[in-house]
């Protein structure tokens, strides 16, 4: 008998789908073994998790609160991905984005006609998270240096950044010497619907995607971007600039993640304080590497790992289990979803003679 | 002098996780295969040793276990970049992932625990050379292992058949292939020899750096010891040197104010990063000038056995 690897004629969307359904089951089944190893009778988990998460106006509220800074975040990852280049400082442009938005918000709050405020915040937002984003950007396009650890080196450096503000010049001395800043009037802060947690910020990312998505697919730009992802010789060949056009995916990706900090603060926080991204940042890589970096695909993936996030915060509530699960569970998804891509080209054949 | 000395001394033991952590990646990036994952199996390399200290109170059960579980861990790596032909960037991704989740995971009922930290041993004879002495042989026994590895590893790498069929299965896997060495044998033992080594590195933590446990107690150096293995051009002697170098950042980082620099704690904790960043881009314009190509050849592709690519 023989095990051997037969590569499909013509991989199908539909057997990318199946097994991608079939990955997700397996991470289902880890789970299952991962509560009876907690001493959680995984049928009670699952049910709790279910039942806070769908039959609750509260669970479905969290999710699409959590799905919107991943939808940025993802957008960001999967727009540098279609070049070929690794964003991973999402994180830390998420924090530049917060950064720049939060000092127009504390220097220029109250002193902007109407409606002006928020959206120099949403400007300064997308410059400082496309700042951060245009360093590893430009040192890959100028010097060949490896964008990987650059992009996210910086991260620390950024969250560093926002302690040193946070419990330096930046703490507001009302607060008992917490480090956050004071609250932003309501000229800085995004409106909600009716009196649910969910605001503004999931349209706009719904905008941004649907941007994307046009640049990418209807304008030169775009296709000089996917052009260079596939075969970057080509796109020389053909006149594509591209070390301008890897800072620009770079400052544009970074724009974008600096938007999921903007969101967020002006969304939710309505300050700038500690731990306003709970992973946000490093969570968008597995949200565009499960979309395929397709900004349509975001949309879905940004809502799974957004019921991963909130069922954590359940298992946290219900079980006390630490709130780091969720990085444990985003490694194990990364890994089957990879495992399992193989079988969307190969398929498994088992024979029983020599071939 | 003694002040320069002292900072000499904390230099390479800051150094010594570093060293370990760059030698895995030298050794599974000189096979071909990247490991982004050094954070997280450092990560699970520090909690294994962390909890085996704390049960057993013995230092070698805890850097064994830890090279244990970390070998273990990068053998997840290995199966999904090698066996299933994954991207290795988003696997080392996933590795990154999983072992800070693990780490945080179970370290989350260690808070505050605290182990007795390993205490130094000197050479005798050797620790009274000036300056050397005190600097490199009045150290703990994890810091001499270290030593001990960097030769073995460059030992094996540069002066052994093993050595060589390794370094050629990062240059030219088909040509390896062709004259009938196992390219995924090769790779798989690389990454998980590898692994232990990184996982060890993650190990010096709790047992001599930071003796209690902090959640993310590497904070960062696994992402170091990445670019380390650029800027030591996959070389384990050079790997000593390069260590060190950022060992000695790392100790000024917590020294600076002494020397009466007055520098934001804030900023003194972006230092090691950003000079990561300023070496990596240094060392990068260097080879490009030079027109050196010592990376692996085929390092991050997947290799396929009978399939033109």
């Amino acid at each position: 008998m023989q095990i051997f690897l037969e590569k499909r004629v013509n991989a199908t969307s539909w057997a990318r789908l199946l097994v991608l359904g079939a990955a997700l089951l397996l991470v289902l089944l880890i789970s299952w073994f991962f509560f009876l190893a907690a001493g959680i009778e995984p049928m009670a988990a699952f049910q709790i998790i279910g039942e806070e998460i769908f039959l609750t106006k509260y669970g479905w509220q969290d999710l699409l609160v959590k799905m919107t800074p991943l939808m940025f975040t993802g957008l960001a990852v999967a727009l540098a991905a279609q070049m070929q280049q690794w964003n991973i400082g999402a994180e830390g442009q998420f924090h530049m984005g917060t950064f720049a938005m939060t000092w127009v918000a504390l220097h220029y709050d109250g002193q902007l006609p109407d409606g002006m405020l928020i959206v120099l915040m949403l400007i300064m937002a997308m410059i400082g998270g496309g700042f951060w984003g245009c360093i590893p950007g430009f040192l890959k396009a100028r010097f060949g240096v490896n964008e990987i650890i650059t992009s996210l080196l910086l991260n620390y450096v950024a969250a560093a950044w926002i302690d040193y503000l946070l419990f330096g010049a930046w703490r507001d001395p009302g607060t008992n010497n917490f480090p956050i800043t004071k609250e932003f009037s309501e000229a800085g802060q995004l409106p909600s619907f009716g009196n649910t947690s969910i605001h503004a910020g999931l349209i706009l990312a719904f905008v941004f995607i649907a941007i994307v998505a046009w640049v990418l697919w209807k304008t030169k730009l775009g296709f000089q971007i996917r052009l260079t992802g596939d075969n970057p010789d080509a796109a020389r060949y053909s006149g594509v600039n591209i070390r301008t056009l890897t800072i620009l995916v770079f400052a544009a990706s970074g724009a974008i993640a600096g938007l999921a900090g903007f969101s967020e603060v002006a969304g939710i926080h309505y300050r700038l304080q500690q731990n306003i991204s709970i992973g946000y940042g490093y969570t968008g890589i597995i949200v565009a590497w499960l979309a395929r970096n397709h900004p349509l695909g975001v949309v879905l993936s940004a809502f799974f790992m957004s019921i991963v996030f909130v069922s954590a915060e359940v298992l946290q509530i219900e079980f006390g289990l630490p709130i780091s699960m969720v990085y444990l569970y985003q490694g194990i998804i990364l890994f089957t979803v990879l495992g399992s891509d193989i079988f969307t080209e190969y398929r498994l054949r088992i024979t029983r003679f020599l071939v | 002098m003694e002040f320069f000395i002292q900072i000499l001394i904390a230099a390479v033991a800051m150094g010594t996780p570093l060293l370990f952590a760059t030698l895995g990646g030298v050794i599974s990036e000189r096979a071909g295969v990247i490991n982004l994952g050094m954070e997280g199996l450092m990560l699970v390399g520090a909690l294994v040793a962390f909890v085996v200290m704390l049960y057993t109170g013995n230092y070698f059960y805890a850097v064994a276990a830890a090279a244990f579980a970390s070998g273990i861990v990068s053998m997840i790596h290995g199966v999904v970049c090698l066996m299933l032909r994954a991207s290795q960037i988003a696997s080392g991704l996933a590795l990154t992932f999983f072992g800070t989740g693990l780490s945080g995971l179970f370290g989350d009922k260690l808070m505050g625990e605290t182990v007795e930290p390993l205490s130094r041993i000197p050479i005798p004879g050797l620790h009274t050379i000036p300056v050397l002495g005190p600097v490199l042989f009045n150290q703990d026994v994890i810091v001499y292992f270290s030593y001990l590895c960097v030769a073995l590893s460059w030992w094996l790498l540069f002066k052994t058949r093993i050595g060589l069929n390794i370094r050629s299965i990062g240059e030219a896997p088909e040509v390896c292939d062709s004259l009938g060495l196992s390219v995924l044998s090769y790779r798989f033992f690389a990454v998980v020899g590898g692994g232990m080594l990184i996982g060890i590195g993650g190990a010096y933590f709790p047992l001599a750096l930071t003796p209690f446990w902090v959640d993310g107690i590497t904070a960062g150096r696994g992402w170091i010891a990445v670019a380390l293995v650029i800027f030591a051009f996959w070389d384990p002697l050079k790997a000593l040197g390069g260590a060190y170098l950022f060992g000695l950042a790392l100790a000024l980082e917590l020294r600076l104010q002494i020397l009466g620099i007055d520098m934001s704690p804030y900023f003194l904790k972006m230092l090691p990063y950003v000079l990561t960043i300023l070496v990596l881009t240094l060392v990068t314009i260097r080879n490009n000038r030079r027109g050196i190509q010592v990376m692996p050849a085929a390092l991050g592709k997947v290799f396929f056995r009978g399939e033109k690519h």
